[in-house]
């Protein structure tokens, strides 16, 4: 249990910084973002107290790391068990699958949650390799080349790794 | 392949049959409570399905308080708190709502108040918010459709007309009276559309992704009971073996959605309804064959299953297995030609006569963010949501 805490702990760190990364590389993502309200609060959290990120829709459709703020947060998706995160967050199991099997629960606008799975779709289509990334999404995207996601994914590693060097 | 992971939860007395109403005073008794308030609407109460609930407690130690009629088509934190106020002046002990959709979600908001004190029900929004067992609630539906006396979600307008929703283990009622004298007036029109809808219910709740051992059984019953039934009830609406079968039926179906939810259907089915105000049965009846269809390459052997309960043993058996979606998908078709016969029922967007072909294009839009989307088992993009509204167009 203390490994899968460490790695979920690791994982959301990435997650969170890869959604703010994936905002400014991908006009799909940029879509569904500039879909959401701005200065719109998105939390995923492991359930009590366990470990989470928060992100920020700053206006034309990219979002920003907020972790420190303390602002009420408006969408959490929160997970029930740190082994559901554990399965998520390992690919394991899709996010879609696990809202369907009841491992976390959407607090807030249902639409909103529902542009939140699209866009980590995306992500994961993205940033793994495809045969990890078909297991992960519901559908892995007919119109996702292998150049376009090769050059997404090294822009979305460098700008989380950058991110946690220099903390911007 | 098995199930890996579910839950399933339903903890709602289900009083159904003929005489039901007359278990009310001692089911409510049971739970310490004397003095109920009815909430209803004014056409309920019009055609005087109230007048059977509040004299089953003559000659008993139980009265009716007070009946508070005013909830209109569309819950709001007004009537929520209008109403909360008339149950505190009369003293109350207990909610029976008397309606459909409407009343029902307004009793559960208003069993809040009544419950939590104060007219702050803002702070109850959202998901699980509620931390204890609210007051007796007894649920009477007038129709055999949204099978809200089964579900643990209320939807209310805000002030300001923002949809509000509430979901929590304990806005679920403690009994669900189903009675055939309830339903027995339903115009033709509405017993179809209601139908229909618990029709829906049942058959996504079973092929889509949350769908459950437990939940697929009340919703192959819940089929069953109400393709068995349709037709009968629609050429003698007076049959109330046929009325009771259709509640008892959506009510099957209420406690699948519950635990299975549903999926495209209601996507567009939501979507449509808030572009182009139909009810939200009639967009059921529009949409279910089109998205059985486009679905059937993921989950065409769960649609074949319900074969069996469509159309009997006898045609089940006699049907191959790989044509036995398709020939259910046919059956749902025939069933909507032939309420299309006898009321009318619209079966394409062109039919309802309310919604114009440039309209498309938002009501996929909205589609694609509903909810339920994320329960079907096909990933749909918004292309392929205005392909299948251009199928359902004419």
């Amino acid at each position: 249990m203390r490994i899968q805490r460490i790695y979920v702990s690791i994982m959301m760190m990435i997650v969170g910084r890869a959604l703010s990364a994936i905002s400014r590389v991908d006009e799909e993502a940029i879509e569904e973002i500039k879909g959401l309200p701005e200065d719109y609060i998105i939390q995923m959290v492991v359930v009590p107290g366990g470990p989470g990120f928060k992100v920020r829709t700053v206006g034309d459709g990219t979002l920003e790391v907020a972790n420190n703020t303390q602002r009420k947060v408006d969408l959490s998706i929160k997970f029930k068990h740190l082994s559901h995160a554990f399965s998520v967050l390992s690919f394991q199991e899709g996010t879609a699958e696990a809202f369907t099997k009841d491992r976390m629960i959407a607090d807030g606008e249902l639409s909103h949650s529902i542009r939140l799975v699209r866009i980590l779709n995306k992500m994961e289509a993205i940033i793994l390799p495809k045969f990890i990334a078909k297991r992960a999404v519901k559908r892995y995207p007919d119109n996702l080349g292998c150049m376009e996601k090769i050059t997404k994914a090294v822009r979305i590693y460098a700008r989380v790794i950058r991110h946690l060097i220099i903390g911007s | 392949m098995a199930k890996s992971y579910y839950e399933f939860f339903s903890p709602v007395k289900i009083v159904a049959g003929h005489k039901a109403l007359e278990h009310i005073p001692f089911e409510l008794s049971m739970l310490g409570a004397t003095n109920p308030m009815i909430i209803t609407d004014k056409g309920v109460k019009g055609v005087g399905l109230v007048d059977h609930v509040e004299g089953v407690f003559a000659s008993t130690d139980s009265q009716v308080k007070t009946i508070f009629d005013d909830v209109p088509p569309d819950s709001s934190l007004a009537t929520v708190r209008n109403a909360a106020k008339v149950y505190r002046d009369n003293n109350c002990d207990a909610i029976i709502a008397v309606g459909g959709g409407s009343v029902i979600d307004t009793s559960k908001a208003v069993n809040i108040l009544v419950s939590e004190g104060g007219d702050d029900l803002h702070a109850y929004a959202g998901a699980h918010i509620l931390k204890r067992p609210l007051k007796p609630f007894f649920v009477i539906p007038t129709t055999s459709g949204t099978g809200s006396e089964a579900t643990l979600a209320a939807v209310i307008s805000d002030d300001d007309g923002r949809k509000q929703s509430y979901a929590s283990y304990f806005l679920l009622p403690n009994a669900a009276v189903l009675d055939p004298r309830m339903t027995l007036t339903l115009p033709p029109h509405i017993t179809a559309m209601t139908a229909m809808d618990a029709m829906t219910h049942a058959v996504e709740s079973y092929t889509c992704l949350a769908s459950n051992p437990v939940s697929e059984s009340y919703a192959a019953a819940a089929v069953r009971k109400i393709s068995d039934n349709i037709l009968t009830v629609m050429d003698d609406p007076a049959n109330a073996d046929g009325r009771l079968a259709l509640a008892e039926g959506s009510t099957m179906a209420g406690i699948a959605f519950s635990n299975a939810m549903v999926g495209m259907v209601h996507s567009l089915g939501h979507a449509l309804g808030g572009v182009c105000h139909l009810p939200h049965g009639l967009c059921m009846n529009l949409f279910l064959p089109y998205i059985l269809e486009y679905n059937q390459e993921h989950n065409g052997d769960r649609i074949g299953e319900l074969l069996l309960s469509l159309a009997g043993a006898e045609v089940y058996a006699a049907t191959p297995k790989a044509e036995r979606a398709d020939k259910a998908i046919t059956f749902i078709r025939d069933l909507r030609d032939a309420l299309y016969e006898k009321c009318q029922l619209p079966r394409t967007l062109q039919e309802t006569g309310k919604v114009s072909e440039d309209q498309l294009e938002q009501i996929a839009r909205v589609a694609i963010d509903d909810g339920s989307i994320i329960f079907n088992p096909k990933e749909a993009s918004h292309e392929e949501i205005l392909a299948i509204l251009q199928k359902a167009w004419d």
